[in-house]
């Protein structure tokens, strides 16, 4: 068995080989398009990978080092950082619905318990098929054995929801056809003397239904007295199951990138065609290849062209309005005033620290008026299109004339430190553009800064004040670029 | 009621012409948020004994001889004529999630499928009629936010949140009114925005620039003009600010009541508070007041100007409290959450007033006649405000889904309200 699986490890080595890199698939007449400059590239690698902006101490230092290698140094970087782990985790939280009450009702325990597994996960670099077998073959207490909770997480849990909602993560798939969910008939469900615990568990007793049950023209058995998910989830995770791995491939080229080879990511069928066959081939290949490293394909990616383009293009870096969760923490790093979170699920209610940024919160119970006004994912639906993206006038009026955003730009001890140390109108204006859309301003703008200061006889503090909140309107904040 | 003259037949084809007929423009909900006990408001037991009145043994006989109101409800009572009740209301979910989710979407198909509030269906109905440059529903001061209540709808839908607090001096409306930035200072960001952008157009690739302008000015002419007057309560005689009551409540009705003249179709007055658990009485000594006068003066004055017809009031929780006093510790006379009966009031909109809906058994623990489920108030609200309860909602995935899936559903619906809207 072992060495069938390294031969089968080489034999796609050695296809992967012969097509080099993802630019590669970019290159056209043997030219190499241009890349985005260094401004841009820093503000999308932060943004893209932690969703978080940079310090403007760390923006300065990206911007003025002469290192051939930064981009890439930078990308490592990000990578072994908590804040990678934490975005990250974030987006699979909304995936797997990961929320308290209605509809996913895990209660605050089953949530922090799961929460802490993904996270585990995704720090250890849990390779992608290993994670979902252990996700779709776990059972137990929802809190010693967290991944338990993926059944969990349905107001109805029936076989046919429960197969339905596999079939949409992991294949892409909107509409199941085939009577997959037989396999997901044994587990039950029992809770404990313990508050809100529930043991998820098999009934092995269960007579099978059927002998085999057909999947993409592979029959598998059903087998007394087995957990009948072993053999669904052997044939998903099998390197054979090219889609298994495409759709994750996929999926983090959209989470990246803002579009995915597929569009939407999670509805693949065969009118929704990739718009780079070859490209999802190769990436495909290569994630099996490496052995399922998903923070190795997100570094290949990072790395290469196609997420670095100066223009955007068919299957490359697109620009895309910042997530909710993404725009209120910009705002609190900013400002240096976060929102004050609370969970009122009586468990007992739970107050979030000072400082706590939406990502932290692996919970959808709980939110703010302007998390739900900019859309933070519902974690209603498995669906990517719960990250909203459009851009409406109730969410232009807050950034335009909220007395809350005002005030936070007021006392915000942030830009009132950057008043005390930067004397200069020139030097508040560098600062400010560096704090809120990490770069320098250019020349032009300067002057532009530099005349609105004088015609309306600012002090240092009122011209930052301005800046502040006309950058914070600018369509350069709302969009990753 | 018309300004424009319509020629006769024009109008008779147009009544002839729409299914449903509409009765109202405007719906206002005041939720209370917690669950109210609707054995002091609304549905009382005076013959009970003790341990189902608490300490309200008292009743207050209303000008409708049918209608008997709680003892803290004296204002309402002289006006039982301009309202109904509906004192069978049913869901069963005993939990603030599921029961706010039950109350305020009609859906207990229980399917996977999350729905929009009811507030968000109607301006989903409603957004191509609607032209109104305020948001189409609006929540005083802040939506529940435990449950997405866009639903399946999406984002657009949701309420939108005014924050700030309508009882203070200045009614600080999320966006709308900020004192902190005068106009002048306005208009001078405004213009400096516009350099930088016009400056910086190139840089933004992919990102249509056309249309954030467009949205900007549009919130532009919305934060320099007239329409968030509307939100200006000093504009009010100090007597009709006080006759609401100068509290959150009180005052978030009479923006309602100012939101509906301003044509906006859902208004949703949140007021939180009422998940009396421990010590309840005390609590209700001083709500119940504020309740009691806010709800005559928002009845009262709509319909002084000749607006209750075409406006629905509704006031109720997620759901009601349990009939029988926990005097025990730790509740030291608590009432728990009960959702097997309790009691809603409606108004205006052409539901029919002073009758009561259903009725409970002599502790107000069982439903005894005309169970109503939460997709028949919705249903029928939906009808009143010109929208077909049986038709059916857009699903990105699942297609077009029944917009009140649990309506006619044995166990899970009783049948619209017919009997309390006017033919």
């Amino acid at each position: 068995m072992r060495i069938y699986l390294i031969s089968f490890v080489l034999l796609f080595s050695v296809t992967i080989a012969t097509a080099q890199n993802i630019d590669s698939f970019f290159v056209t007449k043997g030219e190499k398009p241009a890349l985005c400059n260094d401004e841009v590239f820093l503000r999308r690698a932060y943004l893209s990978v932690t969703g978080r902006l940079p310090s403007k101490e760390k923006a300065a230092e990206f911007l003025n080092s002469s290192d051939t290698n930064k981009r890439t140094k930078l990308i490592d970087t990000l990578l072994e950082s908590d804040e990678y782990l934490t975005y990250f985790g974030n987006l699979w939280g909304d995936m797997l619905r990961i929320k308290s009450e209605f509809p996913s009702n895990l209660w605050p325990n089953g949530v922090q318990a799961y929460n802490r597994w993904v996270h585990e996960k995704l720090a250890s670099n849990t390779p992608y098929n290993q994670l979902v077998s252990e996700l779709l073959l776990s059972k137990g207490s929802n809190f010693r054995t967290p991944a338990v909770n993926f059944y969990r997480a349905f107001p109805r849990k029936t076989p046919e929801n429960i197969y339905g909602n596999i079939q949409l993560l992991f294949l892409g798939n909107r509409k199941p056809t085939d009577n997959g969910n037989v396999f997901f008939t044994q587990i039950r469900y029992k809770s404990t003397k313990e508050w809100k615990e529930e043991i998820v568990y098999i009934d092995y007793h269960m007579k099978t239904p059927l002998n085999q049950v057909n999947i993409d023209g592979i029959s598998l058995p059903l087998t007394e007295n087995d957990d009948w998910r072993t053999v669904y989830v052997n044939w998903l995770t099998s390197p054979k199951n090219q889609r298994f791995v495409g759709v994750m491939a996929n999926r983090l080229w959209y989470w990246i990138l803002g579009q995915g080879l597929v569009n939407e990511p999670d509805d693949w069928n065969a009118q929704n065609l990739p718009s780079k066959p070859a490209l999802l081939d190769y990436l495909t290949k290569k994630f099996i290849a490496s052995g399922y490293d998903m923070k190795a394909l997100v570094r290949e990616i990072l790395t290469s062209y196609a997420f670095q383009c100066a223009n955007s293009g068919v299957g490359t870096f697109k620009a895309n309005r910042l997530n909710a969760e993404v725009i209120v923490d910009a705002i609190a790093d900013i400002t240096g005033i976060s929102d004050q979170y609370s969970s009122r699920v009586p468990e007992p209610f739970s107050y979030f620290p000072n400082g706590t940024h939406s990502v932290e919160l692996g919970d959808a119970t709980v939110s703010s008026t302007t998390l739900e006004l900019f859309g933070r994912a519902s974690r209603d639906v498995s669906l990517e299109r719960q990250h909203v993206k459009s851009l409406n006038s109730r969410q232009l009026l807050f950034l335009m004339n909220s007395s809350e955003l005002e005030t936070k730009i007021r006392k915000s001890p942030v830009l009132n430190d950057l008043i005390k140390n930067q004397p200069t109108l020139n030097d508040i204006c560098k600062a400010v553009t560096l704090t809120v859309l990490s770069r320098y301003p250019t020349e032009k703008e300067m002057q532009l800064f530099n005349s609105y200061s004088n015609q309306n006889k600012l002090t240092t503090k009122q011209l930052c004040y301005d800046l502040v909140w006309m950058e914070l309107n600018s369509s350069e904040f709302l969009y990753n670029h | 009621m018309f300004k424009i003259r319509i020629p006769g037949i024009i109008f008779f084809l147009l009544i002839i012409g729409s299914i449903e007929a509409q009765q109202a423009k405007s719906v206002i909900l005041i939720y209370l948020d917690g669950g109210p006990s609707q054995t002091d408001t609304f549905d009382q037991k005076p013959e009970a004994t003790r341990d189902i009145y608490g300490n309200y043994k008292n009743v207050q006989q209303t000008n409708v001889p049918e209608i008997v109101l709680g003892e803290k409800l004296p204002l309402l009572s002289k006006i039982a004529d301009k309202f109904s009740l509906i004192r069978s209301m049913t869901h069963g979910f005993n939990g603030h999630e599921t029961g706010h989710y039950a109350m305020i979407t009609g859906d207990m198909s229980g399917g996977s499928v999350v729905y929009p509030s009811f507030g968000a269906v109607i301006s989903y109905k409603l957004q191509n009629s609607y032209k109104g440059i305020l948001p189409p529903y609006i929540s005083l001061v802040e939506a529940n936010n435990r449950f997405n209540e866009g639903g399946f709808l999406g984002n657009s839908f949701k309420s939108f949140g005014t924050k700030g607090a309508p009882e203070k001096d200045v009614f600080e409306v999320e966006g709308l009114v900020n004192t902190l930035v005068p106009a002048d200072k306005f208009k001078n960001r405004i213009n400096l925005l516009a350099g930088f952008e016009t400056q910086n157009k190139d840089r933004m690739n992919g990102v249509d620039e056309v249309a954030i302008q467009s949205l900007r000015s549009q919130n532009v002419e919305l934060i320099s003009g007239k329409l968030k007057e509307v939100f200006n309560l000093s504009t009010e005689t100090k007597e009709m600010r006080e006759k609401y009551g100068m509290n959150r409540l009180g005052q978030s009705c009479l923006v309602a009541r100012r939101l509906v003249e301003a044509g906006v179709p859902v208004i949703n007055v949140r007021t939180t508070g009422w998940d009396t658990h421990k010590v309840h009485f005390p609590k209700m000594n001083q709500m119940l007041p504020e309740l009691d006068r806010a709800l005559w003066a928002l009845l009262t004055d709509l319909d002084e100007k000749g607006l209750l017809q075409n406006t629905i009031v509704m006031c109720g929780g997620e759901f009601g409290r349990t009939p029988r006093v926990l005097w025990e510790a730790p509740w030291n006379g608590g009432r728990g959450h009960f959702s097997a009966a309790f009691s809603y009031l409606v108004a205006g909109g052409g539901f029919i007033p002073g009758k009561v809906i259903g009725k409970t058994d002599a502790t107000g623990e069982k439903v005894v006649e005309r169970k109503v489920f939460p997709c028949d108030l919705i249903g029928t609200v939906y009808k009143q405000m010109g929208i077909d309860p049986y038709g059916t909602l857009p699903h990105a995935i699942e297609g077009n889904l029944p917009m009140l899936p649990s309506l006619d559903k044995s166990g899970q619906s009783n049948g619209l309200l017919l009997e309390l809207i006017k033919k």
